[in-house]
């Protein structure tokens, strides 16, 4: 679904060069539930802005479903990031004078759908999300975790192959963020790939698989963690 | 696509309410000061008759004496009433008209309507025709009428509904002008070109046309005083009336109509022949000078739409143009109040050009509603100036195609000026703006 090898990205101003990743190498399989974790400053945004085709990489090879990124105009870009690629931000960015139909519409409307197919996926989104009742109802009238249901419902109406979540529980307290992470494993299980940037262990624990990013590369979670246990004495069963 | 543009631009509008209030009285004011001044610049540069101005020709001749040339080099701009009347008995055009003016008194015989003066010209039965007057009952009197100074009259619709019950057809009835009985052969539907292209001198350029029309020769056989300028370059043979028939006093206007305008220059022709067999008479001592100029020409010549006019158009454009940088600043501040929205958008799926063209819908929308006030305005302040100048009330007058002009005019400035607000809005980088809302 995603492939990313030997992949840098280095930001240049004019006075320093900051490399934010680099001899990157990621495999995400179809179907996948990865997390993705690592320290503040490692480099796990760029990575993220990266598969989702917002930012472009300075050297290496991008394939996404099959389809090599690199060289590829804006115009491509857009298309490509609007029929595979579903976003899920921390901040939820809804539109604030938008209602939600009309906020789940905005990547329906760029994909040229025409009115009854957009109603049609609209409404199966928002009731997926448990919010159908509510399409006139504007974001601010919405709790955190609600917003944050609209926003996956977004992510979803255009029936992405890949989803990125960006912290998406981040700003939710623990019962919200339960819900969301429970929508977002229904929808795995539906078949959809969801690569989900999160700080939260226990989150984490509950992905089927986590990629762990150190100083903008990925480094191996398990590897590590049998040698600092080993370090330790302490066999990785018994820990 | 454009649709959903423009119910978002719609929607924009709610957004900032203050910035887009500025925006749109800035942007009305600004389109209302520059229609309003273009209104009158294009009634008073109109074609009245554009089907035939080209062949609508004034013929002057240079009747001064040696020793008293003009300043300019320009002959008079009338003619003597010895010269119109030549020109006209020997038809060398198509159509021929003299024209004076006249203040005729109007005495109805109602004894609920004293009698009163009001404004009429003596011209020949072409006038009608050459400067497509509409008539609603009758029509012009005839050759034979133009030969024997018949007391007959074709009047306005508006002295008809005065005169007479509205709908009534006068047509054969009666009707005591300046103490002489005429009957009424003609009623003009109601008729105001603009500028008033047959009667330039001498008249209200921008009035509405005359009640009464008169035969040339019956005007003057009756002695009817002329309404309207002269000048004399000698002193008249005989006192009176009939002294200045016979003077060298320049003081009818005349029109001919050529057929084609290729005609023009045979009718030169013949004018200059004239000249010289009036020469040859011991006339006209200086050498030929004599001018042909079409309607158009003519305007221009004698400076219908006067400089003020000209000057005030300008000053209005310049203030649009002032208007639109502010559009431009407070379109600036609108636009980059909203990077987070362009990021979503953009991740969502948006296009630099789909992202450009939301924008720049949005700032047309901006236009459309700065034109619908602008317009508001431009009645107001045309209204105003009508209050202030009857004589400005036909050149006042808002039309379907200034209609249009303020829509597309604001419409177009305000997309002018949402090309850099809207460029700048293309390039918000999409990932900077994500995390950080």
């Amino acid at each position: 679904m995603l492939k990313m090898q030997n992949l840098s990205k280095v930001y240049r101003t004019h006075m320093i060069e900051t490399q934010a990743l680099r001899g990157f190498d990621i495999h995400v399989r179809e179907g996948e539930f990865v997390a993705v974790t690592g320290p503040s400053g490692s480099g796990k945004t760029t990575f993220l802005n990266i598969a989702g085709l917002l930012e472009e990489f300075s050297s290496g090879q991008y394939l996404i479903d099959n389809v090599n990124v690199a060289g590829l105009d804006d115009n491509a870009r857009s298309r490509l990031r609007n029929e595979k690629i579903g976003f899920i931000f921390q901040g939820f960015n809804l539109i604030p004078d938008l209602n939600l139909f009309d906020n789940v519409d905005v990547p329906l409307r760029y994909r040229g759908f025409n009115a009854a197919e957009r109603k049609r996926r609209i409404e199966q989104a928002l009731t997926q999300v448990g919010l159908a009742s509510r399409q006139k109802h504007y974001p601010a009238e919405l709790s955190g975790g609600q917003q944050q249901r609209v926003a996956i419902a977004r992510a979803l109406a255009g029936s992405p192959k890949l989803l990125l979540a960006d912290e998406p529980t981040g700003n939710l307290d623990s019962n919200m963020a339960r819900g969301v992470m429970e929508l977002l494993e229904e929808i795995n299980a539906a078949g959809t790939t969801i690569l989900m940037v999160t700080h939260d262990p226990e989150l984490a624990a509950r992905a089927q698989r986590n990629v762990h990013i150190i100083d903008g590369q990925v480094s191996d979670l398990t590897d590590q963690t049998n040698r600092a246990l080993a370090s330790l004495s302490v066999s990785p069963e018994s820990a | 696509m454009f649709r959903y543009y423009l119910s978002l631009g719609f929607r924009s509008l709610r957004r900032n309410p203050v910035l887009t209030t500025l925006m749109v009285l800035t942007l009305s004011v600004g389109v209302a000061a520059s229609i309003t001044t273009l209104t009158i610049l294009h009634a008073m540069s109109g074609d009245p008759i554009p089907h035939k101005s080209d062949r609508l020709l004034v013929p002057l001749i240079d009747n001064q004496p040696v020793d008293n040339p003009s300043e300019d080099g320009e002959p008079p701009e009338q003619l003597t009433y010895m010269d119109a009347m030549a020109l006209w008995e020997k038809k060398g055009a198509f159509r021929q008209t003299p024209l004076y003016g006249l203040g005729p008194a109007i005495d109805s015989g109602r004894a609920d309507l004293p009698p009163f003066f009001t404004e009429g010209v003596a011209v020949s039965r072409d006038f009608f025709a050459m400067f497509d007057a509409p008539v609603r009952h009758g029509g012009a009197w005839s050759e034979e009428d133009d030969r024997r100074g018949a007391q007959v009259a074709v009047i306005s619709s508006s002295l008809s509904e005065r005169l007479f019950d509205k709908g009534v057809d006068p047509v054969g009835r009666k009707l005591r002008i300046s103490d002489h009985d005429f009957s009424i052969v003609g009623v003009l539907a109601p008729w105001n070109p603009v500028p008033k292209m047959y009667r330039l001198i001498g008249g209200e350029r921008f009035d509405s046309s005359e009640d009464v029309f008169l035969p040339m020769r019956t005007a003057i056989a009756l002695e009817m005083d002329r309404n309207g300028s002269m000048d004399c370059s000698s002193d008249p043979p005989a006192p009176g009336f009939k002294g200045i028939l016979q003077s060298e006093c320049n003081w009818v206007q005349y029109w001919v109509e050529v057929e084609k305008t290729a005609d023009r220059a045979a009718y030169a022709d013949y004018l200059a022949a004239y000249v010289n067999e009036q020469k040859a008479l011991g006339r006209f001592g200086k050498p030929i000078n004599n001018r042909l100029r079409n309607l158009r020409e003519w305007m221009d010549f004698l400076g219908v739409v006067d400089d003020d006019t000209r000057t005030s158009t300008w000053l209005a454009f310049a203030f649009l143009l002032v208007c639109l940088v502010n559009t431009v600043g407070l379109l600036l501040a609108k636009f980059s109040a909203r990077p987070g929205e362009i990021g979503v958008r953009r991740a969502l799926g948006a296009t630099r050009g789909d992202v450009f063209r939301q924008y720049l819908t949005e700032a047309a929308v901006i236009g459309i509603v700065g034109a619908l006030i602008g317009l508001l305005l431009t009645w107001a302040a045309l209204a105003y100036i009508r209050s202030m100048d009857e004589g400005m009330a036909l050149v006042t007058r808002l039309d379907g195609g200034m209609l249009l002009m303020a829509v597309g005019l604001s419409v177009a400035a305000s997309v002018f000026a949402g090309l850099l607000p809207t460029w700048r809005a293309c390039q918000v980088v999409p990932a900077l703006q994500l995390k950080s809302q």
